[in-house]
C-alpha cells in the first residue's frame, strides 16, 4: 500500500514524462500534422497494455492502445520475442489502430527482465502508400485496393533501428521523407520514456510504479462507477448516418446511407453501449474495424462524461460494455476498407455516444452541467488535396480547413465558435499564409459563417468557410473530399437544442464566390455530391464549410439581448436572428434596417437593437404555429423544485402514491405539467411532430441530391409548445425511442 | 553630463508587490532598493525604490540619478493592462475575407488551460478576445506568397473601414493584411491613410512589429501591442519626465521580452516586447552569472507566490520559445523560452479524494487571501503555510509576523486528520508534492529538448527559490546549485547587467538553404539598413558611456522541411553557395547535438524560413567588492522539522557570512528578503563574489 504522498509524485511524473513524448514527437515531426494538427499522441500502459496516462491530443487514437499490446504480448513471446530495447510498429487498424494512416510505435519497458509497462504513440502520417495520394481511396472496394496495413513489426532490437524493416515501412509512402521523420520521433519519443519509467524504478521500486498504475486504474474504474450510480438508470437510443457513394460510381450506383444505431442502457454502475443495429459494412473504406469502434467510444465516454474525473482510459474500459455484430458498419469483416474510417463512421459513432451520454446526465440536476452538444464532425474541408506546383513538383497533404467548425453548447455557455473537434483538443487550423507558402494556392475567403451553429438557449458556435483556388501553377488540383454531413445535419442538439448545420464542399467558377455567403441572397443552390476526386482547375474555387456544434434548449427561449449581440458579432443574420430564434432586430443605420448584399459592410452598425414588442409577438405565434393552437401558460412547479423525477431537461417521470391504479406513473412536461403519457411508453410517440426538410437551412443554400431522404423532426410538447427535441431521421423512419424508462 | 563622483548604472524591475532596484558604482559598490509597487501611478514605486538604494549608499536621489549614464527597467504596466483588461478598444484593419482570423484563432480552444480544466471538456474556450468581432475590419486588397500584388489596395474602400472604426470609438488600430513580410507596401499604406483619417491614433503594424509569416500568430501580436501601447506609451512618458526632474540626464533602456534592453524610444514603438520581460530578467543576470562561474549550461529557477518559473541558458545562450503566449494569446516576436506550472509559495493543498491523492495546485491562493499565515482572510492550507508550521520561515518579508498557529490549525483539520496522519507529516508531505513537481518541471525543460540535466549548473532565486532548492535539485544531478547573492532582487540585477539590444527580424517565404542566398542576402541588407536607419541617438550615448562599440550580429533561422523546431545560425553579409553549405552542415551538427547522433536524415530538405539582424552594445558591470574569508558565526537558532525529526538549527545572517566557510545543515541563512533552508545532509558555502554553494 503506498501512501497518498508517494501516490501523487509518482503521478505527476508519469504524466509529466508522457506529456514530454508528445512534445518531443511534435517537435521532431515534420509534418504540419503533428505540428499544427497535433494529429497524434502518447501513452504510458500498464504491463497488459491497460492505458494509464494518456496525451490530450487525438484521444481517439491511443486510448484503445491495449489492442495493439495484446496482440504482441498474444503473438510474439517466441518468435520474434519481445525483449528489453525493442520497440513495435504498426498501421494495421484490424488489430488495433483507427486507420492505415495511423502508425502506432509501442516498447516494453523492462525492469529487472520483467515488463513493468509499456509506452507507445501515434502519428497520422502524410501518406503511407495505396493508389491515392493520402492514403485514402474513396472508391476503395476493400482494403486490397487501400494501404496496405503493417501487423506490428519489430522495427527496433535491442535499442538498434533494423534498417531493413524501416526501408520496409518508408517504401510504400509517397512522402518518406516527412514519414522518417516521425517515425524517429516515435522510436526517440518512446526511448525517452523507457529510459525515464526506468530510472523511476529504480528510485522507487518496480512494485511501487506498480501499485501507482494499479491505483490509477482501480479508482478511476471506481469514481466513474460512482458517478453512474449517480445518475438514474435508462435506456437511450440515437440514430446517425454516414453518407457514401459506394465506388465513388457518379451514376450507375445509387448513393447509400449507412445507418449507425446506438442503443446504450445504464444500470446501476454499468454502462452498455449496443450498437448491433447498426447497418451491414459498406463495400468500402467508410468502415470502422473494432478497434477504431473500441477508440472512439472510450474516447467519447472520457469527453462526454468524464469531465472532472481523472482521464485513465484502462479504467474506463471495465466500466462500458461494447457490443457490435462483425460484418457491420461499425465493426468491418476483414477485407473490408476501412481508411476514411475517422472522417466518416467514427464521426457517427462518437456522435450517438455524445447524444445518448447526455439524455443520461440530463437526468441528473448534479450533473446537467456536463451535457454538452456535438462539435462538428468531419467538416466540408476535409480531405486530401494533390498536384503538382508550378516548378513540376507534386504535392500530396490536407489543408486541415476542416478544424475550423463549432463546438458544442452547455448549459453554462454557448460552443465555442470555429474551435474544431472536441475529440482533437489540442488541434489547430494551419495559417493561410502557411498553405499558400506550401502549396500552389490562394485562399479568397476564411470567415466564420452566420447562422451555422445550431440554434438554441444557448447556440452551438459557428462553423466556418474557407475557398481557394490553384494560383501560380497551371495544372489543377485534385482533390478527395472525406467531408460528411452534406445532405444532413451530424452535430447532434441536446435539450431540444437544433442540430449544427451542415457542411459544404463544392467546385465552382470564381465568379460565384462574391454572391456566396450572403445569408440573404442566392436561395438554394444545387450542387453535385463530390466525386471519388474533384477537380479545381484555374478559375475555380474550392469552397468548404466545416459544421457548426449543437445547440441546448428551445431557441425561443435564448435571450433576445443574446440573440443581438450575435447579430452584431456577425455570428447569426438578421434573417437567421427571426428564423431561428423569433426576434426582430430594427435600426441598423438612418435608411437600411437590414443589410444589403451589395453593401461593403454587411453589419449593422450599433444603432440595433431588439424590437421586444415584435419579438414577444413572433415568438407566441410561432409557438401557437408549433402545436396548432395557443399553448398553455408555463406552470412554475412549487419552489422552483421539479414536479417528479427528472427525466429530461423537459420532462418529469410522476411516479402515483401506493395503491393507485396506474402503477407505472407517467410521463409530463416540466414547464406547464401536462400529462404526456405512461411511463413505460414511447414519449416522443406523444409529443407533437413537425417535419422540416435539412435543405431550408443550409449552409450557402447548399442542396445537395439525396437530401430528400433526410427529415429534422422537432418534436414539441402538445401543451405549451415546448421544443423538447430534435431529431434527423430518413424520411419514413418510426419514432425512435430515444428515452426509455427501466 | 554626469555629476562627479563614481558613475552608476540602475536596474529597476516592477513585480506584482514589489519594485526592486540595483545600482552597481563602478567604484564595485552595490546598492538596493525596494519598495511596494504602487499600483495606478507605477512610477512612483520606482522613484522610491530608487530612493531607497540612494539612501543606502549614502546619496539623495537626485545625487543618485545625476551620476547615472543607464538606467535599465522591467515594467509590467502592459502585462497587467492586459491580465485586468484595462488596455485600449483596438480595431484591427485586414485583407479582406479573411476578418476572422483573430476569432477562429487557429481553433484553438485549449492552450494554456490548467490541468484541471484540460479534464473538463466543457470549460474548452478561446480566451476573450482582444478585438471584438464589430472592430475587425476588412480591407480589400491581396498579395500573394512571392509578393506580387493579386488585388490592388481600393484606398476608398479602405478609408471607408477605417471611418467606420473611428466612428465606432475605437483608440488604437491594428493592421495586419496577408503576406506583409514579404510585401508590405499595402501595410503601409493602410497605417499612412489611418494616419490621416484618425490623426493622434496609435497604428501598429504588423509588418513594423511581427514581420514573420503566419497571419494569426502576426495579428494577435499587432492587437497585443495596440492593445497595451497607449498604456505602455503614457506610463513611460510619465516616468522619463519624473527621472529628468530629479535630474537624471542618463540613457533610459527597457527589458524586452526576446533578451537585452533598448531605448526608451524603441520600445515605444512596439510597446508588445515588454509583456513578458519579467521572468527573461532573472534568466538573463543568470546567464551572466553564470559565465563568471564558469558554466556554460544553466536551469534558472525561480519560485514566486502563484507560480514556478524555469529558462534555460544553453552554450551561454537564452532559449527562444517556438511557439510563445501571453495570457493565451499568441506572439510572434522573439520571446525567451520560460516555462512555468502554477505551484508557488501560494499554491493550495487539497486532498483529492476520488483518485486518493494529496495534491498541491493548480489553484492558488495569491496575494489575496494569501497563506493562512499571513493572518489576511486565508482559510485553505498552502505551501507557504507548511513551511511555516515546519519552522522554515520565521517572518515574511521585513516585518510582518506570521501566524503559525492558525497554519497550524489549517493543516491538522484540513489535510492531517482527514488522512490519518500527524500535522507534521501532513506539512512535509505538502513540501515534498510541491517541490517534486518543481523537479519535474526542470525535468520536462531539460529532456524535452534532448538535454540531460547532469550537464547543467542550477541558480535559484526569487522570493521563495532559496526555500526549495535543496529539495527541487535533489537527484538532478546538477553540476552545482547556485543561489545567487541578490536572489531576491534577481530581475532588477539583471535589468543593470542586460546589454543593449536592438533586433529586427523577418520571416521568409521558407526556401531550402541551397536556393535563399539570394534571399537571405537581400533581407540581410535591408534589415541593416532599417535598423541603421532607426537607431534612436541614445545607442552610441550606450557606447560612450559603457566604453564598448556596437557590434552587428547577422543570423538566419533554419528548420527540417515544414518542422516546428528551428535553429537559429550566424551568418556573414553576403550569403554566397559556400555559406549556404556551411549553414547547412552546421545546421545538420547543431540538430544532431541537440536531438540525437543520427536523426538528421541526409533526405529530409532543409530550409530557410526567417533572417535577423541585430545591434548590441555590452554594458558591462564593475566587479563587486570581494567578500572576505572566514567563519561565520550562528545570529540564532530555531526549531525545524526534517523527515518527521525537530532539529535544532544555527540561523546564519547573510550579510555577514564570510567566503570559503562551510555551513552544515540543519541550518537556516537569511537575508532580509529570502531565507535559505538547509536540510540535513545538504551543505553550503559562499564564494567571495557573494554567492552560495549548495553541496
Amino acid at each position: 500500500m503506498i501512501d497518498e504522498i508517494i501516490f501523487e509524485v509518482l503521478r505527476h511524473r508519469l504524466d509529466a514524462i508522457n506529456d514530454d513524448a508528445a512534445s518531443v514527437l511534435a517537435r521532431l515531426s515534420g509534418s504540419h500534422l503533428a505540428a499544427e494538427a497535433r494529429d497524434l499522441n502518447t501513452v504510458i500502459m500498464a504491463p497488459d497494455g491497460r492505458v494509464v496516462c494518456c496525451g490530450r491530443y487525438v484521444l481517439a487514437q491511443v486510448v484503445s492502445m491495449h489492442l495493439v499490446v495484446r496482440d504482441i504480448l498474444d503473438n510474439y513471446p517466441d518468435n520474434p520475442g519481445i525483449e528489453p530495447g525493442d520497440q513495435f510498429v504498426t498501421n494495421d487498424p484490424y488489430i488495433g489502430t483507427l486507420h492505415q494512416p495511423d502508425v502506432v510505435v509501442v516498447a516494453p519497458i523492462f525492469v529487472a527482465g520483467r515488463i513493468v509497462g509499456w509506452c507507445g504513440s501515434t502519428a497520422h502520417q502524410p501518406d503511407v502508400g495505396g493508389p491515392n495520394p493520402g492514403g485514402i481511396t474513396y472508391d476503395a472496394r476493400s482494403i486490397f485496393d487501400e494501404a496496405q496495413p503493417m501487423p506490428p513489426l519489430r522495427i527496433v532490437e535491442g535499442g538498434r533501428l533494423r534498417r531493413d524493416i524501416e526501408r520496409e515501412y518508408l517504401i510504400r509512402s509517397r512522402t518518406a521523407e516527412l514519414n522518417r521523420l516521425d517515425l524517429h520521433g516515435q522510436i526517440v519519443a518512446n526511448r525517452g520514456v523507457v529510459d525515464q519509467v526506468t530510472r523511476l524504478c529504480d528510485q522507487y521500486g518496480a512494485d511501487t510504479l506498480a501499485a501507482v498504475m494499479d491505483r490509477l486504474l482501480e479508482r478511476t474504474e471506481a469514481l466513474l462507477r460512482e458517478r453512474l450510480r449517480a445518475l438514474p438508470d435508462g435506456r437511450w437510443r440515437h440514430v446517425s448516418h454516414v453518407e457514401y457513394r459506394p465506388h465513388g460510381s457518379a451514376d450507375e450506383e445509387p448513393e447509400a446511407v449507412y445507418a449507425v444505431r446506438l442503443t446504450m442502457t445504464k444500470r446501476g454502475d454499468d454502462l452498455e453501449l449496443d450498437f448491433t443495429g447498426s447497418d451491414p459494412q459498406a463495400p468500402g473504406t467508410i468502415n470502422a474495424a473494432y478497434p477504431a469502434l473500441a477508440n472512439f467510444a472510450v474516447g467519447g465516454v472520457l469527453i462526454y462524461l468524464c469531465g472532472g474525473l481523472p482521464w485513465v482510459p484502462g479504467g474506463v474500459w471495465p466500466v462500458v460494455r461494447i457490443l457490435s455484430r462483425e460484418g457491420t458498419v461499425v465493426h468491418a469483416r476483414w477485407p473490408a476498407g476501412v481508411a476514411m474510417s475517422t472522417a466518416a463512421t467514427c464521426q457517427a459513432i462518437r456522435v450517438s455516444i455524445n447524444s445518448c451520454l447526455a439524455r443520461m446526465l440530463e437526468a441528473s440536476q448534479d450533473l446537467s452541467h456536463l451535457v454538452m452538444a456535438s462539435c462538428q464532425a468531419a467538416g466540408g474541408g476535409g480531405g486530401t488535396v494533390h498536384g503538382t506546383r508550378g516548378d513540376g513538383t507534386a504535392y500530396a497533404t490536407m489543408t486541415l480547413d476542416e478544424i475550423s467548425g463549432g463546438g458544442g453548447a452547455t448549459w453554462a455557455d454557448d460552443g465555442a465558435d470555429s474551435s474544431g473537434y472536441t475529440t482533437s483538443p489540442g488541434a489547430s487550423c494551419a495559417n493561410v499564409e502557411v498553405n499558400e507558402a506550401y502549396l500552389p494556392l490562394l485562399y479568397e475567403r476564411r470567415a466564420e459563417l452566420a447562422d451555422t451553429g445550431g440554434p438554441g438557449r444557448r447556440r452551438g458556435g459557428v462553423g466556418s468557410m474557407h475557398a481557394l483556388t490553384p494560383h501560380g501553377t497551371t495544372t489543377p488540383m485534385t482533390m478527395m473530399s472525406f467531408g460528411q454531413g452534406l445532405q444532413h445535419p451530424l452535430a447532434t442538439g441536446v435539450c431540444g437544442g437544433e442540430y449544427g448545420r451542415q457542411s459544404v464542399v463544392a467546385v465552382m467558377p470564381s465568379a460565384e464566390l462574391a454572391t456566396l455567403g450572403d445569408p440573404e441572397g442566392g436561395g438554394a443552390r444545387r450542387l453535385p455530391m463530390p466525386a471519388a476526386t474533384m477537380r479545381v482547375g484555374p478559375g475555380d474555387v474550392l469552397v468548404s464549410v466545416s459544421q457548426g456544434g449543437g445547440g441546448l434548449g428551445d431557441p425561443l427561449e435564448r435571450a433576445p439581448s443574446e440573440v443581438l449581440d450575435d447579430v452584431l458579432d456577425g455570428l447569426v443574420s438578421l434573417a437567421g436572428a427571426r428564423r431561428d430564434y423569433g426576434v426582430v432586430i430594427v435600426g441598423g443605420g438612418p435608411d437600411s434596417p437590414e443589410p444589403r448584399p451589395d453593401s461593403p459592410d454587411p453589419r449593422p452598425d450599433e444603432e440595433t437593437r431588439v424590437d421586444e414588442e415584435a419579438t414577444a409577438r413572433l415568438r407566441a405565434e410561432r409557438r401557437r404555429a408549433r402545436i396548432g393552437r395557443s399553448p398553455l401558460p408555463p406552470v412554475p412547479p412549487a419552489a422552483g423544485e421539479r414536479r417528479g423525477r427528472r427525466l429530461s431537461a423537459a420532462l418529469d417521470l410522476l411516479v402515483p402514491a401506493e395503491g393507485t391504479p396506474d402503477r407505472e406513473g407517467t410521463v409530463t412536461c416540466a414547464r406547464c405539467a401536462t400529462v404526456l403519457c405512461g411511463a413505460h411508453e414511447n414519449v416522443h410517440e406523444h409529443l407533437v411532430v413537425e417535419e422540416a426538410s435539412p435543405a431550408d437551412r443550409s449552409p450557402l443554400g447548399a442542396v445537395y441530391p439525396g437530401v430528400e431522404r433526410f427529415v429534422l423532426r422537432h418534436f414539441y410538447c402538445p401543451g405549451c409548445a415546448a421544443q423538447v427535441d430534435v431529431q434527423v431521421c430518413r424520411a419514413g423512419d418510426p419514432i425512435l425511442a430515444a428515452i426509455e424508462v427501466l | 553630463m554626469t555629476a562627479p563622483g563614481p558613475r552608476a548604472l540602475i536596474g529597476v524591475d516592477t513585480g506584482g508587490t514589489f519594485t526592486d532596484t540595483v545600482v552597481t558604482l563602478s567604484d564595485g559598490r552595490l546598492g538596493v532598493g525596494k519598495a511596494l509597487s504602487t499600483p495606478g501611478r507605477v512610477e512612483q514605486g520606482v522613484l522610491d525604490s530608487i530612493g531607497q538604494a540612494a539612501a543606502g549608499l549614502g546619496l539623495t536621489l537626485p545625487e543618485l540619478l545625476r551620476r547615472t549614464v543607464i538606467l535599465t527597467h522591467g515594467t509590467t504596466v502592459g502585462l497587467n493592462a492586459l491580465l485586468t483588461g484595462a488596455g485600449a478598444r483596438v480595431g484591427l484593419l485586414t485583407t479582406a475575407g479573411f476578418e476572422s482570423t483573430l476569432p477562429i484563432a487557429k481553433a484553438n480552444k485549449t492552450n494554456g488551460l490548467d490541468e484541471l480544466d484540460l479534464t473538463m471538456p466543457t470549460r474548452w474556450r478561446k480566451p476573450e478576445p482582444l478585438v471584438v468581432r464589430p472592430d475587425i475590419a476588412g480591407v480589400s486588397e491581396r498579395i500573394d506568397a512571392t509578393g506580387a500584388v493579386v488585388r490592388p489596395l481600393d484606398e476608398a474602400q479602405a478609408r471607408t473601414a477605417i471611418r467606420r472604426l473611428a466612428a465606432r470609438g475605437v483608440e488604437a488600430v491594428a493592421v495586419c493584411l496577408l503576406w506583409s513580410p514579404v510585401n508590405p507596401a499595402h501595410e503601409r499604406r493602410v497605417a499612412e491613410l489611418v494616419a490621416q483619417e484618425m490623426p493622434g491614433v496609435r497604428v501598429s503594424c504588423s509588418a513594423d512589429i511581427a514581420p514573420v509569416v503566419g497571419e494569426y500568430e502576426r495579428s494577435s501580436t499587432v492587437a497585443l501591442d495596440a492593445y497595451v501601447a497607449p498604456v505602455v506609451g503614457a506610463y513611460l512618458r510619465a516616468l522619463q519626465e519624473r527621472l529628468r526632474e530629479h535630474g537624471f540626464g542618463g540613457v533610459l533602456m527597457i527589458l524586452r521580452t526576446g533578451g537585452g534592453a533598448e531605448p526608451v524610444e524603441q520600445t515605444l514603438r512596439a510597446p508588445v516586447n515588454t509583456l513578458r520581460s519579467g521572468p527573461v530578467a532573472g534568466l538573463a543576470a543568470t546567464a551572466g552569472l553564470a559565465a563568471k562561474l564558469g558554466h556554460d549550461n544553466v536551469i534558472a529557477t525561480d519560485v514566486g507566490g502563484t507560480s514556478f518559473d524555469v529558462g534555460l541558458v544553453i552554450g551561454g545562450e537564452m532559449q527562444r520559445a517556438s511557439t510563445p503566449m501571453v495570457h493565451r494569446h499568441a506572439l510572434a516576436i522573439p520571446v525567451i523560452e520560460v516555462e512555468s506550472i502554477g505551484t508557488g509559495g501560494g499554491s493550495l493543498a487539497w486532498i483529492d479524494h476520488g483518485l486518493g491523492a494529496l495534491r498541491v495546485g493548480p489553484r492558488s491562493a495569491g496575494s489575496d487571501p494569501g497563506p493562512v499565515c499571513y493572518g489576511r482572510a486565508g482559510t485553505r492550507p498552502t505551501l507557504t503555510d507548511a513551511s511555516a508550521v515546519l519552522g522554515y520561515l520565521s517572518r515574511l518579508g521585513n516585518a510582518v509576523e506570521l501566524d503559525v498557529e492558525a497554519a497550524r490549525e489549517a493543516i491538522r483539520t484540513q489535510i492531517a486528520e482527514p488522512l490519518g496522519i500527524g500535522t507534521i507529516a501532513a506539512a512535509e508531505g505538502i513540501v515534498r508534492i510541491a517541490t517534486d513537481q518543481m523537479r519535474d518541471l526542470i525535468r520536462r525543460a531539460t529532456i524535452r529538448r534532448g538535454h540531460d540535466p547532469s550537464a547543467f549548473a542550477l541558480v535559484a532565486f526569487g522570493g521563495a527559490g532559496p526555500q526549495y532548492a535543496s529539495w527541487y535539485a535533489d537527484g538532478l544531478g546538477a553540476l552545482d546549485v547556485v543561489i545567487p547573492d541578490l536572489a531576491a532582487e534577481l530581475s532588477a540585477y539583471g535589468a543593470v547587467s542586460s546589454d543593449l539590444s536592438i533586433g529586427a527580424e523577418r520571416g521568409i517565404v521558407p526556401t531550402p538553404v541551397d536556393e535563399a542566398g539570394a534571399v537571405v542576402t537581400a533581407v540581410l541588407g535591408e534589415l541593416a539598413e532599417q535598423i541603421e536607419a532607426g537607431l534612436p541617438g541614445a545607442v552610441d550615448d550606450v557606447a560612450t558611456a559603457s566604453g564598448r562599440s556596437r557590434t552587428l550580429r547577422r543570423s538566419v533561422a533554419l528548420r527540417f522541411y515544414r518542422q516546428q523546431r528551428r535553429i537559429e545560425l550566424p551568418v556573414g553579409a553576403v550569403v554566397d553557395a559556400a555559406e549556404l553549405a556551411r549553414l547547412g552542415a552546421e545546421f545538420r551538427e547543431r540538430y544532431e547535438q541537440i536531438v540525437g547522433v543520427g536523426t538528421a536524415s541526409r533526405d529530409t530538405p532543409v530550409e530557410v524560413v526567417s533572417v535577423r539582424v541585430e545591434v548590441t552594445v555590452a554594458v558591462p558591470v564593475p566587479p563587486p567588492v570581494a567578500r572576505e574569508r572566514g567563519a561565520a558565526e550562528p545570529v540564532d537558532e530555531r526549531l525545524a522539522w526534517f523527515d518527521g525529526v525537530e532539529h535544532r538549527c544555527a540561523v546564519y545572517d547573510w550579510r555577514r557570512l564570510r567566503a570559503d566557510h562551510e555551513i552544515k545543515g540543519p541550518a537556516f541563512i537569511e537575508s532580509e528578503q529570502t531565507t535559505v533552508v538547509l536540510p540535513p545532509r545538504r551543505r553550503a558555502r559562499m564564494d567571495t563574489s557573494g554567492h552560495l554553494h549548495l553541496g
